[in-house]
C-alpha cells in the first residue's frame, strides 16, 4: 500500500472476503449490510434447495441463500464459524450462508486480473474478475448480478 | 355485519365530521405548501406536464377536503385556482408571472382562510374576492390585463398579501349582518371620470354580484361619479373589485339603509367621529382625502355607517391594527398541541424495536424458568414486571397505526348528503366491514382516493330521481362502501346502482384527447382509460367533479401504496370500483397449527371449524383426491405436510387434526398435526425482500422470534377447485 498514490487510492475497492470449502471470494464491502451467525430459518416449501428459507432481522422477513450449495461444495456443515452475510442490494436484503468470513481487502487495479473463460457453476458474468495477493486467488464476484439472476429464484419471474 | 347508514340520521354525522377537521387543515396545509414550492421552482418557459399537474393537484385536493367539509370560501377560491390550473395544464394557456403571482397569492389566502376556519372564526379571513376576478380574468385570456388594472392590482397587493388579521374590521360587522346590501357607492377625484363608468360593467359582467344604477338625487361633481349598488358581498370585495379600475383612494361607500346594522363602535369608527366633523364642511367627494392619508374620512352625519375607503400603504398599518389585536385571542382557541404528525418510518422503526424487545424478553422468560424461585426471588419478580411492561408496551406502539375503517368511513355521509342536496339526487349511503383495522398511513392515504371515487359515484354513477323512475328503478340511489380482509389484501370497494359507464363515450372521448384506443380492446382495458391524467367524460365540469383530475389521482395514490385498482361497470345498472391494498402492517387473528415441526398460521377469520378427524370418515375420488364427510356436506380435504412438502422425522406421527376453512364462499378442510392457539400477528411481506410463495400471503414473527408463514386460504380453496 506504500506506493499507492492519490490517483490510485481513488480507484482501490474494498472487498470483504469469505471462504467457501477452499475457495476464497470477495465481494464489493459497499453491499455488505453486517455479518451474523448463522441461526436456523424458516424453510419455505418448493423453492430450491439452496435458498434455505427466511429468517427474522430485526422484524424484516429475510430469505437466506445458501452459498456452498449454489456453488455446488461438497459438504455444507453449520458449525460456529458458518456465518450469515446480509447484504443490501438494490432495497432488497438478501443473506448468504459462507463458510467463513476472511477480512476486508483494499485492492488496486494492478491486483486484479480479468477472469479467463472457464467452465464454472458461476454465471461468468457475475465474475468481475481476479484477485491476485501473492499466493491467494480471490475470486471477485459481482454479488448484485449474481443475485438477481433468474435462477436465483429471489425475484418473481414476470 | 353489514352496518347501514342512512345519511339522514342526523346531527350525529354532522357532529363526528368535526373529528375530521383536524386532519384536513394538516393535509391542506401540507399540499398549499408543496403547491407553494412547486410554483416556486416552476420554470416559466420549460413548465413540464408533470409540474403543472402536480400543482394541479394540490389545489385539487385542497378544493375536494374544503367542499367535503363544507369551507366554501376555500373551496370557492381553490375551485378558481384550479380552472386557472387546469388551462395550464391543457396548454390553452401559457403560464407567466402574473399567474404564479396570483396563484400564490391564493394559497396564501386560502392559508389564511384554513386558519380562520381552524380556530372557529367562521367569516373572518381575508377577502377573495379579489382573487377570484383576477384569476377569471386570467383564465379568460386576458393577458397582459390592462395597464389600469395592473397599476391598481399592485396597489391593492398589500391588502391581499397581509394576513388574516389584516381584515377590515368593519367587515367583521358585515359578516354578521349578512343578506342583501344597500349602499351609495362614491368614485371621487377621478382624473378621468370615464374609468368609473366601467365599473357598472363589473356587475354585469360577475353574476350574483348585484344590482348598480347611478345614483340620481344631488348633484354631482365633475370629477365623481355616485352610484347605488345593490348586493351581498362585502365592502372590501367590492373594493378589491373596484380596483380594476378605480384605485382604492378614490372609492367612498357608504351603507343607505341600515346604519345599525353595521355599527362598530371599536376600531375606525371611533376614529372618524373626528375627521367626520371636518368632512361635514366640505361637499362630499371634494378631495378632503388629500394630505390627510390614514385619517378616515367619512361623510354626511353619519361617521358609524360611513366606511373608510382610503387605503394608501401607510395607511395600512393603522387600519390592521385594531384587528391584530384580536388574534391572539383567537390563538388561545386554536387545538394545536392534540396531535402530532410523526413520520411512519419513525413509527416502524418504533415497532421493530418493540419486537425485538418482546423477543429477547420471552426468551428471558424461557432462560428463567430453571431458576429456583426460592434463590432468585428478586430477579423473577423484576422479569414478571418486565414481561407485563413490554406486552403494555407493545400493545400500546400498535395500536398507534391501527385504526379502524370507521374512521375514514363516517366521513362520508355528510358528505355525500350535502352533494346529493347539491346536485338534486336522492343516495342512500351503507357501509359494510368498518371493524377492519387499517393501519394508519394506509388510512391517510386512502382517503383522499376514497373521498374522489365516492364523489365520483354521486356526481357521475346516480341518475337524477326523474331518470331513474324512468330506467325503471328505484328513486333512490345506493352507494355502497366496504372494507374486508380478503386473500393477504384489504378490499375497499365503492359500488353504485347508478348509469355505469359508457364504454363508446369513454373510446371517443379517449380519442379526441389522441390517445391509442381501439374498439377491439376488452371492457377491463377500457375502464383503465379513465385514469389517463385529464380524462373525463363529463359534460358539465362541476365543482364536484368532471375535470377528469380524480381518477389520475387515485390510480397514482393506490399505486403508490403498491395497491390496485380495478373496475367493473355495467351500463345502466352502476359500476364497482375496488380498491386492493397490500397487508403491509394489518394486524390479523391468527391461529397457529403445527404440521411435522413447523409452524404455520391460519387467518382466524378463515377458520370454521375444527376436530379430531375419524378414520373413516374420509373417502377418496377418482385419482385419489379426498373427501370428508361434516355434517352432510362433502368436503375437499388439503393436506399441508404434502402441500408444504413438510419432512417428517416422526413416522408415527400422522396429521389427524382437521380444521374447517372457508374462503371465497367455499369451504375446504385442512389436516394439520396439532393446534398450537391463536394470538395477534403482524403480517410482513415476504415479497419485499423474496417474492411471492405459492399458497402463502405473508409471514410473521412468532414469539421466540422465529418466522412462520401465514397461509392464503383463498389460493387453498381456489387449489381444491382444479
Amino acid at each position: 500500500m506504500d506506493k499507492t498514490n492519490e490517483e490510485s487510492n481513488a480507484k482501490l475497492c474494498e472487498y470483504l472476503t469469505f471462504r467457501l470449502d477452499r475457495e476464497e471470494y470477495g465481494i464489493d464491502i459497499l453491499k455488505v449490510q453486517e455479518i451474523r451467525g448463522y441461526e436456523p430459518p424458516t424453510r419455505i416449501a418448493n423453492a430450491p434447495p439452496f435458498i434455505k428459507g427466511v429468517v427474522n432481522l430485526r422484524g424484516t422477513i429475510v430469505p437466506i441463500v445458501e452459498m456452498r450449495l449454489k456453488f455446488n461444495c461438497a459438504n455444507a456443515q453449520y458449525d460456529d464459524f458458518t456465518v450469515v452475510i446480509i447484504l443490501n442490494l438494490h432495497k432488497r436484503i438478501v443473506g448468504i450462508v459462507v463458510d467463513s468470513v476472511s477480512d476486508v481487502m483494499g485492492l488496486v487495479p494492478e491486483q486484479m486480473r480479468a477472469a479467463p473463460e472457464i467452465e464454472s457453476i458461476i454465471n461468468s458474468d457475475a465474475i468481475i474478475g481476479l484477485g491476485s495477493l501473492s499466493d491467494r486467488m480471490l475470486i471477485l464476484l459481482d454479488i448484485e448480478k449474481l443475485m438477481s439472476d433468474a435462477d436465483m429464484g429471489l425475484v418473481a419471474d414476470v | 355485519m353489514a352496518e347501514v347508514h342512512h345519511e339522514s340520521s342526523g346531527s350525529g354525522a354532522d357532529f363526528d365530521l368535526s373529528q375530521f377537521y383536524q386532519i384536513f387543515f394538516e393535509e391542506a396545509g401540507e399540499n398549499l405548501d408543496l403547491m407553494e414550492q412547486m410554483l416556486l421552482s416552476l420554470n416559466l418557459e420549460t413548465a413540464d406536464d408533470e409540474e403543472l399537474n402536480g400543482i394541479f393537484r394540490c389545489a385539487h385536493s385542497v378544493k375536494g377536503g374544503a367542499a367535503t367539509f363544507g369551507f366554501s370560501d376555500v373551496a370557492e377560491l381553490t375551485h378558481q385556482m384550479e380552472s386557472l390550473l387546469d388551462k395550464l395544464r391543457r396548454h390553452e394557456l401559457k403560464p407567466n408571472a402574473s399567474m404564479v403571482d396570483v396563484l400564490l397569492e391564493s394559497a396564501d389566502s386560502s392559508r389564511a382562510l384554513l386558519a380562520c376556519h381552524q380556530s372557529g372564526q367562521v367569516g373572518q379571513g381575508p377577502a377573495t374576492a379579489n382573487l377570484v376576478s383576477r384569476i377569471r380574468a386570467l383564465v379568460a385570456g386576458e393577458i397582459p390585463p390592462p395597464p389600469a388594472a395592473i397599476k391598481v392590482a399592485e396597489l391593492a397587493k398589500p391588502v391581499v398579501d397581509s394576513p388574516a388579521s389584516a381584515t377590515a374590521p368593519a367587515e367583521l360587522a358585515e359578516s354578521a349582518s349578512g343578506g342583501m346590501r344597500h349602499l351609495e357607492v362614491r368614485f371621487i377625484n377621478l382624473d378621468q371620470p370615464a374609468q368609473a363608468d366601467a365599473v357598472v360593467e363589473l356587475f354585469r359582467d360577475i353574476a350574483g354580484l348585484g344590482e348598480i344604477k347611478p345614483h340620481t338625487s344631488g348633484e354631482v361633481a365633475a370629477d365623481s361619479r355616485v352610484f347605488e349598488v345593490e348586493t351581498t358581498s362585502s365592502n372590501e370585495d367590492l373594493l378589491d373589485l373596484f380596483a380594476f379600475h378605480v384605485s382604492r383612494e378614490h372609492v367612498v361607500i357608504r351603507d343607505m339603509v341600515s346604519p345599525e346594522l353595521l355599527g362598530d363602535p371599536q376600531g375606525p369608527a371611533g376614529e372618524q367621529s373626528l375627521p367626520a366633523q371636518d368632512a361635514a364642511t366640505a361637499s362630499p367627494g371634494f378631495g378632503f382625502f388629500d394630505g390627510a392619508p390614514g385619517a378616515p374620512p367619512a361623510h354626511d352625519q353619519t361617521p358609524e355607517s360611513a366606511l373608510l375607503a382610503t387605503q394608501p400603504m401607510d395607511s395600512g398599518v393603522a387600519k390592521s391594527s385594531p384587528s391584530a389585536a384580536k388574534v391572539p385571542v383567537a390563538g388561545n382557541m386554536q387545538p394545536e398541541a392534540a396531535t402530532i404528525r410523526v413520520a411512519i418510518s419513525k413509527v416502524d422503526q418504533l415497532i421493530n424495536l418493540v419486537g425485538e424487545l418482546v423477543i429477547t424478553q420471552a426468551m428471558l422468560a424461557q432462560n428463567s424458568r430453571a431458576l429456583d424461585p426460592a434463590v432468585y426471588q428478586q430477579l423473577l419478580t423484576g422479569l414478571t414486571d418486565l414481561d407485563r411492561n413490554t406486552r403494555d408496551l407493545q400493545e400500546s406502539v400498535m395500536s398507534i397505526r391501527m385504526i379502524p375503517m370507521s374512521i375514514v368511513f363516517s366521513r362520508f355521509p355528510r358528505m355525500l348528503r350535502d352533494l346529493a342536496g347539491k346536485l338534486g339526487k336522492k343516495v342512500d349511503f351503507v357501509t359494510q366491514g368498518e371493524a377492519t383495522e387499517l393501519d394508519k398511513g394506509l388510512v391517510e392515504k386512502i382517503t383522499d382516493p376514497l373521498t374522489h371515487l365516492v364523489r365520483n359515484s354521486c356526481d357521475h354513477g346516480i341518475e337524477s330521481p326523474q331518470d331513474r323512475i324512468h330506467a325503471g328503478k328505484p328513486e333512490t340511489g345506493t352507494i355502497t362502501l366496504s372494507a374486508a380482509h380478503q386473500g393477504g389484501s384489504i378490499v375497499i370497494e365503492v359500488r353504485d346502482d347508478g348509469k355505469g359507464m359508457s364504454r363508446q363515450k369513454i373510446l371517443t372521448k379517449a380519442r379526441e384527447r389522441g390517445l391509442d384506443v381501439s374498439d377491439q380492446m376488452s371492457d377491463a382495458e377500457v375502464w383503465q382509460l379513465i385514469f389517463a391524467p385529464g380524462f373525463s367524460t363529463a359534460e358539465v365540469v362541476t365543482d364536484v367533479s368532471g375535470r377528469g383530475v380524480g381518477m389520475d389521482v387515485v390510480k397514482r395514490n393506490i399505486a403508490s401504496l403498491n395497491g390496485t385498482v380495478e373496475i367493473e361497470s355495467s351500463e345502466g345498472y352502476g359500476m364497482k370500483v375496488s380498491v386492493r391494498l397490500p397487508l403491509t402492517l394489518a394486524i390479523m387473528d391468527g391461529m397457529s397449527v403445527g404440521v411435522g415441526n413447523e409452524v404455520y398460521i391460519l387467518p382466524l377469520s378463515s377458520v370454521v371449524e375444527s376436530f379430531q378427524v375419524r378414520s373413516d370418515a374420509v373417502s377418496t375420488v377418482g385419482q385419489g383426491a379426498q373427501l370428508v364427510k361434516v355434517r352432510d356436506e362433502y368436503m375437499p380435504v388439503i393436506e399441508l405436510e404434502k402441500v408444504f412438502q413438510v419432512p417428517r422425522y416422526d413416522s408415527d406421527k400422522t396429521s389427524d387434526i382437521m380444521v374447517v376453512i372457508e374462503a371465497d364462499g367455499s369451504r375446504v378442510v385442512l389436516l394439520v398435526d396439532e393446534l398450537l392457539g391463536q394470538q395477534q400477528v403482524v403480517v410482513k411481506n415476504l415479497e419485499s425482500n423474496y417474492r411471492k410463495v405459492p399458497n402463502v400471503s405473508g409471514a410473521t414473527i412468532l414469539g421466540d422470534g422465529k418466522v412462520a408463514l401465514i397461509l392464503d386460504t383463498g389460493a387453498l380453496v381456489r387449489r381444491s377447485r382444479h
